[in-house]
């Protein structure tokens, strides 16, 4: 006989309102890290997608890919160091473009799509093979669209879209090398030469990263590597967006703990005489502890069911420019650890339940 | 009074005891603060007997069943139910005698105020380790038939009347067959007529069962139902014939 489910349904309105004060809580958690994850993705999605395993900056750069500036011959040089497979050169810059949205700003990679360094998450088509083919990660783009580079109107034809593969939050297109040259001479025709912004490197199997990000700084003057996590943490402001979120969400995380905590230490304080009574009639402390690890798991269960219903409500609903979706990955970590740290916080009404001393039930203290 | 004396003479007299309690004494504190709830007792109850316990407040008597009934340990001293010595056993080996083998009616009825009678009944039916539900649901839906309270079975406490809250209680106490009832008071949140009816109620299903019943009380007029009269006062037990008001009283 399940005492802790019959209480529930006789105390419907008692445990509704905890139910729908935690699935507020864990709205909140999810919506927050969904959106963080999501303005994080798309604020350095391109780098942590990218199919490499090293990237290599110029010492100069400060940490950042678009102020680093590496001549197109160091990409043999990096291609030598031992442990690395394959190198190619990565360019980045901010352009204008049409794009299906209207006119906005792009950010346009080139790449070498026979070396390191393409993109990752190809949703649909494939990835650009010939001058002037793009694949893209901006909202509305289609296979056989093009987007156009403005001021310079050279067209470019999608042939790839992709996802979790946008740069500064920005729409991002990737074409192949020459094409990137080519846009960036048409606007500038009397650059001497046209500089990369990094060096993809794939390291050969069961090489180190970042053993091999350390080689190739020391036997190229003026590069230093980074691992794609490093190269990711470096993006200027992922850090702070990431520290600030993680903030907010850890915050709202410790509170729902505390609600289900203090909610059940105060029923457990309420039903100290039912608790001794049971007690007294031969129930064990163990027995009655299990109850309120029932009852936690059951208001987890359902407030969990309900945040989850809310944050793919207001997802739908809400339009925040990048693209955000729900992760199931991420629900049913952040319910496994509101359940978790909820029993834990759930000891305090256990501690309660073992203190009671059965001989109080029949007034003999 | 009865002493070490009185006990072995009653279990000469009749054989074996169910219950027997020995030199018992509790005592709660230390050194100069030490109060002393009971001293000394003793008392033996045969199958069947329906025993009341005479005391004013404060006199030990709830102490007392509470040592019988598995909830407190003695200071001293032993309680032996059937085969089982009861002053011996562990928190966890008490925990299961009061699931097994000793039935409680406290003060007041004291029921799960979220479950409705039947249920207060099958709770307490799930307890033992080996318990059968369907077993459970039959003899709780026949104990509440003999206590008047088929119609009543599916309502909280809240719903019931003194009386009938006081009759779910009993069932509850006779729920696991045990071999032992301990009626605290079962008369006072009633009045007198109910009472009555409450006490001979208790009274019948202890003979009828073949269970040996314990009542504390301080009601003189409920002592016509029972065996044997104990009274206690300060702590100290002795036996009784229950035609004269215990002192204090």
């Amino acid at each position: 006989m399940n005492i802790a489910l019959l209480e529930m349904r006789r105390a419907k309105l008692r445990f509704g309102l905890l139910s729908v004060a935690v699935a507020l809580l864990v709205f909140l958690v999810l919506f927050l890290s969904t959106l963080s994850g999501a303005l994080i993705e798309s604020f350095t999605g391109a780098i942590k997608n990218l199919n490499a395993d090293v990237l290599v900056y110029s010492s100069s750069a400060r940490d950042n890919i678009q102020g680093s500036r590496l001549n197109p011959t160091v990409t043999a040089q990096v291609a030598d160091v031992p442990g690395v497979a394959s190198a190619g050169g990565i360019a980045t810059t901010t352009t204008s473009a049409q794009l299906p949205s209207g006119k906005g700003d792009l950010a346009l990679f080139g790449f070498d799509p026979n070396k390191a360094g393409a993109p990752g998450g190809l949703k649909e088509g494939r990835l650009p093979s010939a001058t002037n083919e793009t694949a893209v990660d901006i909202a509305g783009a289609t296979i056989g669209s093009t987007i156009t580079l403005l001021p310079t109107n050279i067209p470019l034809k999608v042939v790839g879209i992709l996802s979790g593969a946008q740069f500064s939050a920005a729409p991002t297109a990737y074409v192949d090398l020459p094409s990137y040259q080519a846009a960036i001479k048409a606007s500038n025709p009397n650059v001497p030469f046209i500089p990369l912004n990094a060096i993809a490197v794939q390291t050969e199997p069961g090489a180190d990263p970042a053993t091999v990000a350390g080689q190739i700084a020391k036997a190229v003057p003026g590069t230093t590597g980074y691992t794609i996590p490093d190269a990711v943490a470096k993006i200027p402001g992922v850090s702070s967006v990431s520290q600030t979120f993680g903030i907010l969400v850890g915050m709202t995380f410790v509170i729902s703990i505390v609600v289900i905590g203090f909610f059940f230490l105060i029923l457990t304080v309420q039903k100290m005489r039912v608790f001794t009574l049971l007690r007294a009639t031969g129930a064990s402390t163990g027995r009655l502890a299990r109850s309120v690890i029932v009852q936690i798991t059951a208001v987890v269960i359902v407030a969990s069911a309900v945040a989850v219903l809310l944050v793919w409500g207001a997802l739908k609903g809400a339009s925040s420019g990048i693209p955000v979706s729900l992760d199931p990955t991420l629900v049913l970590g952040t319910v496994f650890a509101v359940w978790l740290f909820s029993l834990a916080a759930g000891l305090l009404s256990i501690r309660r339940i073992r203190s009671i001393d059965p001989a109080t039930a029949a007034g003999a203290r | 009074m009865t002493t070490n004396t009185a006990a072995e003479a009653d279990v000469q007299k009749t054989g074996r005891p169910i219950l027997e309690v020995l030199n018992v004494t509790k005592t709660y504190g230390e050194g100069h603060t030490a109060v002393t709830a009971v001293a000394d007792a003793s008392l033996s109850v045969e199958e069947g007997q329906f025993v009341s316990l005479l005391g004013p407040s404060g006199s030990g008597k709830t102490t007392l069943i509470s040592m019988i009934g598995g909830l407190l340990t003695p200071t001293s001293g032993t309680i032996r139910l059937g085969d089982q010595m009861v002053s011996d056993m562990t928190k966890k080996e008490l925990t299961s005698l009061r699931a097994e083998r000793v039935g409680f009616v406290f003060q007041s009825s004291n029921l799960v105020p979220f479950l409705t009678a039947r249920e207060n009944l099958l709770y307490v039916a799930s307890l033992p380790k080996n318990h059968n539900r369907k077993v459970a649901a039959k003899r709780a839906d026949e104990l509440l038939g003999e206590l008047g309270l088929s119609d009543r079975a599916n309502n909280i406490p809240e719903k019931l009347s003194g009386g009938e809250r006081q009759r779910v209680a009993i069932g509850r106490a006779l729920m696991n067959d045990p071999d032992l009832i301990l009626v605290d008071e079962p008369t006072a949140a009633l009045d007198t007529a109910l009472g009555r009816q409450v006490v001979q109620l208790l009274a019948r299903e202890v003979k009828q069962r073949g269970k040996t019943g314990i009542m504390v009380t301080h009601d003189l007029r409920m002592v016509e139902y029972t065996d044997q009269v104990f009274e206690i006062l300060d702590g100290h037990l002795t036996k009784s014939d229950g035609t004269t008001p215990p002192a204090g009283h």
